[in-house]
């Protein structure tokens, strides 16, 4: 009978520590959150976590998005409340939001918490934080869909891998994000998604996520192919210098549009999809030749 | 200023071994001068001969070395409102704010009179007023600097030296800008404060207006050559050796007129 | 009516206050959820959370960031006896940028590693930046003795953290369109404790700076002139100097870089009457909180639910009105006072 006793303390014990260590979460910041009550109505405003909330299932209860969340298409019509780094305080406010997601950056973070809303912040910026976000995310809203959606993610990504052209494994590529020329580098989440995919990047992550070249230096270093958002490739061939470019002579470029774009530079639930788009890509100049079994049993 | 001459100081300025340097340069070579009370001592000499150094020593301006006394007592002694009020100096056009009225720069020069941030008192209006009427200035008191020609902005600088009502007052090169109606103005002002007592030191370009003065000191190349009456001939030869034989004076009409001489 | 209000500063001042409230009630009404909110005002908590704790302090934090500038302006203008000079030039405008781009750094490095200056935030930092910047300015001049000397240190100081920050945006480009947000300036994230601190500061400087305009008209007839009337210059430049640094800090860490108002306010004031530096400090600091305040309303209302850059809008409201003025008074003689 006493042991029984004992027995059911610990168990209640073990049992109200569990669920107090359910109770709060700490988001980037550093922040306690409180996880009760489960949110109702969020408001977003960093497009790869507006895309998480979705990937949850959790869609229907967002109410507001910041104006770069374009994905999915239906939370193009909820109210738009300003950007990531200004949002409109009172737009916030009046939608009555019990969560607010944003980026560990911005600004107008404090005045909402000091306006009394629930803010979390999050920021995904390269794939092992994307995946840990999901799991945080999940444990946010109380739906336990996290798992399987990182499941499904990290399945998904072995597949784009695998569509990739042994004869582009190990090529050498530049990927330019912006005119100036601004490029990805190794470290930026971009980079890393080129990583897993075999190819190497020209641009060495010691410069920062996101360095400012000298147009000498790719030159210089000759990519093998050259990925591009649309808007910069037509001037491509008239800097000085560039037209020497053999992957230019051979048209070995990848020009992604503006949507595209957005799936590759969001390290969101989407980048599976970005990495895919890559891999067609490189079909598209290599050919779609089929993996050896070697490639696939090494691919991560 | 009271009439009483045991109370007046001899003296109402002293200069010791006053020594000064301007951008490096040593300007003023240990000069000693002294300026009697109640008359009108005349600084001149060439270009380059540190007359308005001098003048700026005098006032308390500048760092020089020696000492300068003031009534008797060391310039440096003399608490900063106490000194302003004794000592006004009119300057050589220093920029002024374009848009202060005329009767608003006359009033600045009742400063060291106000107590801190107070409003002026009638004795300031009065002050103010007796200044501007001196220099002609009284019927355009509301216009602005920046409306005035040289001259006219001249005469209302000097309102604002003349409305401190200080017992010494030193001016450098007061005439600028004036024409010769405005300088026998400006003489008249000085022989009335003389004669009331107060002491004026004067630098100036214009030789025949200087040879007015009742003391003339001469300079050249940082040291005072000659001090005298400005009746003695002394002072005459003086004056026309540091020109280098350039200038004559001559008696006209009981003045004295310092002529060109080629 | 022109010629009697040139006269009488003090009714100039009343009507700029009455102008003042006029325009705070209108903050109350103008949003991006419109007149709406104001009507719910009694009957919703989220509509009185609006008014009262977004709206009005945004307004009255619009007014007082406004006043500052304005105060700024007239002693930076008074104290370099130079009509064009405005509160950003004794290199206070880089300074806050250049402590912006370091605290959005560091947070956007390790957020959690560095809690106190979580705490401290980008205001914080704003004004830390603006204050050592004046410091460094003051400390190259050796002193405030020479006018000019110290109107160069200030533009060196200026360059050089200007070119710091540059640096420090080469390295870190994603903080760009943050630090855009932040030159442009903003009244977005202004509440009531952010207001209190804008309106404390602005009595202080009010005092200090009303307490010191003497030296301020003495310094209009040249500074020989100044100290031959007994005034105590140096010390009194000195602490003029601080309270621009306070004055200009202050504001630019809460509300960002708005360009304009220290510059128009004085302008604009001695446009429309005659007064000594003891009221024209006073009248610029009402006229930069109608003027700023004004722009951010316009910004709320313009494009509602999306907001304009608040500086642009002052540029235009003051730079328009200067023109106007230049333009009505004698073609022939433009730049002469009336």
């Amino acid at each position: 009978m006493k042991a029984l006793a004992f027995l059911l303390a610990v168990v209640a014990l073990l049992g109200s520590v569990s669920a107090q260590a359910g109770v709060t979460v700490m988001d980037d910041r550093g922040a306690v959150v409180q996880l009760l009550p489960v949110p109702q109505r969020i408001v977003s405003l960093l497009p790869s976590l507006t895309e998480s909330v979705c990937a949850l299932g959790q869609c229907a209860k967002l109410v507001g998005v910041d104006r770069y969340s374009n994905y999915p298409t239906s939370v193009r019509t909820l109210s738009p409340v300003g950007g990531g780094l200004d949002p409109n305080i009172e737009a916030i406010v009046a939608l009555k939001p019990d969560l607010v997601l944003v980026a560990t950056s911005a600004p107008g973070s404090d005045r909402l918490r000091a306006l009394g809303l629930r803010v979390v912040a999050l920021e995904p910026k390269d794939y092992a934080n994307a995946l840990r976000v999901l799991g945080t995310l999940g444990q946010i809203l109380g739906v336990d869909s996290a798992k399987a959606v990182v499941q499904t993610m990290e399945a998904d990504m072995r597949a784009a891998v695998s569509l990739v052209p042994t004869a582009a494994a190990g090529k050498r590529v530049y990927f330019e994000v912006s005119p100036g020329p601004y490029a990805a580098s190794t470290s930026s989440f971009l980079g890393q998604t080129l990583e897993r995919l075999g190819l190497q990047n020209i641009v060495a992550g010691s410069l920062g996520p996101f360095p400012k070249v000298n147009p000498e230096f790719v030159v210089r270093a000759q990519p093998d192919v050259i990925l591009i958002g649309d808007s910069n490739a037509d001037a491509l061939p008239s800097r000085p210098g560039w037209s020497t470019l053999k992957a230019l002579q051979a048209h070995r470029v990848c020009v992604f549009n503006k949507e595209d774009a957005d799936v590759l530079v969001r390290a969101g639930p989407r980048m599976a999809q970005g990495a895919l788009l890559l891999a067609r890509c490189l079909q598209g100049i290599y050919g779609a030749a089929p993996v050896s079994a070697a490639t696939k049993a090494s691919a991560p | 200023m009271t009439t009483d001459l045991k109370l007046v100081p001899r003296l109402a300025l002293r200069a010791q071994g006053i020594g000064a340097r301007l951008g490096g340069i040593q300007v003023l070579h240990a000069l000693d001068l002294q300026i009697e009370a109640g008359r009108w001592t005349c600084i001149v000499g060439p270009n380059g001969a540190g007359k308005s150094t001098l003048l700026k020593v005098l006032a308390g301006l500048i760092e020089h070395t020696g000492v300068v006394h003031l009534q008797g007592q060391p310039l440096a002694a003399w608490p900063a409102r106490q000194r302003a009020q004794r000592l006004a100096w009119l300057g050589q056009s220093e920029g002024a704010g374009d848009d202060l009225t005329v009767w608003d720069v006359a009033l600045l020069g009742r400063l060291p009179h106000q107590a801190w941030l107070s409003k002026p008192s009638e004795q300031d209006y009065a002050a103010v007023e007796q200044a501007l009427r001196q220099t002609q200035a009284w019927d355009w008191r509301e216009r602005s600097l920046g409306q005035l020609s040289g001259g006219e902005r001249q005469r209302v600088l000097l309102a604002r030296a003349l409305s401190v009502q200080a017992p010494v007052l030193l001016m450098d090169e007061p005439l600028v800008n004036l024409d010769p109606p405005h300088q026998a103005d400006w003489l008249q002002i000085v022989r009335t404060l003389v004669a009331q007592g107060t002491t004026v030191v004067s630098v100036l370009h214009e030789i025949s207006m200087a040879l007015h003065a009742d003391t003339l000191v001469v300079m050249a190349q940082g040291r005072i050559c000659h001090q005298g009456l400005c009746s003695d001939p002394q002072s005459h030869r003086a004056l026309e050796h540091v020109f280098d034989g350039r200038l004559a004076v001559h008696a006209v009409q009981g003045q004295w007129v310092a002529l060109p001489r080629n | 009516m022109k010629q009697w209000l040139r006269q009488r500063p003090l009714a100039l001042a009343a009507g700029l206050v009455l102008l003042s409230l006029g325009l705070l009630a209108l903050g109350a009404c103008v949003g991006s959820s419109g007149l709406q909110s104001l009507r719910e005002v009694w009957l919703d908590e989220v509509s009185r959370q609006i008014v009262w704790d977004i709206r009005l302090p945004r307004s009255a934090g619009a007014w007082a960031a406004g006043a500052l500038l304005g105060l700024a302006g007239a002693v930076a203008q008074g104290l370099f006896r130079n009509p064009l000079a405005d509160p950003y030039l004794l290199g206070s405008a880089a300074g806050a940028s250049l402590g912006v781009c370091l605290a959005l750094t560091l947070l956007g490095a390790a957020p959690v590693a560095a809690p106190w200056l979580l705490q401290l935030g980008t205001t914080g930092a704003a004004f830390g930046g603006a204050t050592v910047a004046v410091l460094l300015t003051l400390a190259l001049a050796r002193g405030v003795q020479q006018t000019l000397r110290l109107l160069l240190a200030g533009v060196v100081v200026g360059v050089v953290l200007g070119a710091a920050s540059s640096l420090v945006l080469l390295v870190q480009p994603q903080l760009m369109q943050a630090m855009q947000g932040f030159m442009l300036g903003s009244t977005a994230f202004v509440g009531w404790d952010a207001c209190a601190l804008m309106l404390g500061s602005w009595g202080l400087c009010m005092v200090s700076a009303w307490g010191l305009s003497p030296v301020l008209d003495g310094l209009s007839l040249g500074e020989s002139t100044a100290r031959s009337l007994g005034l105590p210059v140096a010390p009194m430049r000195i602490a003029l100097v601080l309270v621009l640094a306070l004055a200009t800090g202050t504001a630019v860490a809460h509300t960002g870089l708005i360009a304009f108002v220290g510059l128009a306010a004085p302008h604009l004031v001695r446009a429309t009457v005659r007064a000594g530096h003891a009221r024209m400090v006073l009248l610029s600091s009402l006229m930069g909180g109608i003027l700023l305040l004004g722009a951010d309303l316009l910004a709320r209302s313009l494009l509602a639910p999306q907001e304009l850059p608040v500086g642009v809008l002052t540029a235009v409201l003051g730079g328009g009105y200067l023109l106007w003025l230049m333009h009505r008074q004698n073609p022939v003689a433009v730049g002469a006072k009336p």
